[in-house]
């Protein structure tokens, strides 16, 4: 079968809100794993963005079941097979002409999601013992808990910057080997897509 | 005869080890005190500004005084060689305080730095405690973030 670009379609995948929750989302993030790192000692800023992420969590979480077809999870996750399927033709130099995630892509936005899910909770955990960062849950879980989440929420920070590196590095190898655009999409909502 | 003498060399190789041994153990369990004692004051403080603990000006100013006495305490010595994690049991040291101990030292001096006073600064009314312990807390945490495990 012939499935050239010439059988491409433009359509809009990405709605309005979804390119919206991405950019604040990446936005809030960088900002606030700079202001965890290298922001000032009280943390009053760090946890008002915290809690700015959650709220856009809470959102994508809802839009994953109730949004437009490429935001829902039911769409946009796939099986093993379909997973591998796709694997076996990844390096061919060709646009993906997915509709909205590709399969493996789709592992990679979830991935994000749920250390994201995880920054949220154990940062609400943690008593870091300066008797001024502390998360508003870290009263709610134990001490000991509640001292082990400051551990968890530094680990998580480190596995957040990595899914970050590894999109960027996704986006760029679609850009450059594969010759398929995929940030203005995500500005625009328009995407060229085959089949579905 | 032999005996005697293998106790006495035992003894005399031994004995440096357990003293050692016995100094690393009070060392940590020193300064570890030192830390729970800056931090039942700063409980103190903690509960007061969030209204948890009524405000008792007595009783704030006791807090901030501790700490600002408990900051003279030169904690540097409690961080003897081989104390590090790893090193010892439950130590949450880190390897850096002995490789920088000049900043170390430094982030000491901040704490006392911002002791300095405290025992005033609280007094005069619930407000003014929240400001003195933001001030206190941030150098825990600058201090925590460098030198000791998350
Ligand atoms: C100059 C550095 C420094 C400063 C300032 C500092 N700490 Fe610490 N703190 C440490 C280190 C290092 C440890 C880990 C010690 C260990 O496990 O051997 C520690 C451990 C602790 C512990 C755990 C003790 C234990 O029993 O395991 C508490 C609680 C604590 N600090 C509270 C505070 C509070 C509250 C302040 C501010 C008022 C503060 N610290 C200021 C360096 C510092
Ligand atoms: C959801 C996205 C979040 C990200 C990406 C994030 C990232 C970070 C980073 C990078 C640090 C520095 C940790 C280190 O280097 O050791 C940090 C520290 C911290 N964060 Fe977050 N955070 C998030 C949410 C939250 C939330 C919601 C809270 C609480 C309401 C919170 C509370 C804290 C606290 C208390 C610390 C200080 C821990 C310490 O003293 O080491 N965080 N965060």
């Amino acid at each position: 079968m012939s499935a050239g670009p010439e059988h491409a379609r433009r359509v809009r995948v990405w709605d309005p809100a979804l390119r919206m929750f991405h950019w604040s989302l990446a936005a809030l993030v960088i900002a606030n794993i700079l202001l965890g790192k290298f922001g000032p000692n009280v943390m009053t800023l760090h946890f008002w963005l915290g809690y700015a992420i959650i709220a856009l969590l809470v959102f994508r979480l809802v839009w994953g079941f109730i949004g437009p077809e490429p935001a829902r999870f039911g769409s946009f996750l796939r099986g093993p097979s379909a997973i591998a399927d796709y694997g076996t033709h990844l390096f061919r130099r060709q646009p993906s002409h997915s509709h909205g995630h590709n399969p493996i892509g789709a592992i990679s936005a979830l991935a994000m999601l749920i250390a994201l899910g995880w920054q949220a909770v154990t940062g609400l955990m943690s008593d870091p013992e300066d008797f001024v960062n502390i998360g508003p849950l870290a009263d709610n879980v134990g001490s000991a808990t509640a001292k082990a989440a400051v551990g968890w929420h530094h680990a998580g920070a480190n596995l957040v910057l990595i899914l970050i590196g590894l999109h960027l590095a996704a986006i760029l190898f679609y850009r450059v080997w594969k010759n398929e655009d995929l940030i203005r999409p995500m500005i625009t909502g328009w995407k060229w897509v085959r089949g579905r | 005869m032999r005996l005697i003498a293998l106790t006495a060399t035992l003894a005399t190789t031994l004995l440096p080890v357990l003293a050692h041994a016995d100094a690393a153990e009070d060392a940590l369990e020193a300064r570890h005190g030192y830390m729970k004692m800056l931090a039942l004051n700063m409980g103190t403080l903690s509960g007061m500004a969030k209204g948890e603990i009524a405000y008792d000006e007595a009783a704030a100013s006791k807090a901030g005084s501790n700490i600002e006495a408990l900051s003279g305490y030169a904690v540097a010595d409690l961080f003897i060689e081989g104390t590090a994690m790893g090193e010892v049991d439950d130590s949450e040291a880190l390897p850096a305080i002995w490789e920088n101990p000049d900043q170390f030292a430094q982030k000491f001096a901040a704490l006392s730095e911002a002791a300095a006073g405290a025992g005033e600064a609280v007094k005069g009314g619930q407000e003014n405690v929240a400001p003195a312990l933001q001030k206190l807390g941030g150098t825990c945490k600058d201090c925590h973030d460098d030198f000791r495990k998350k």
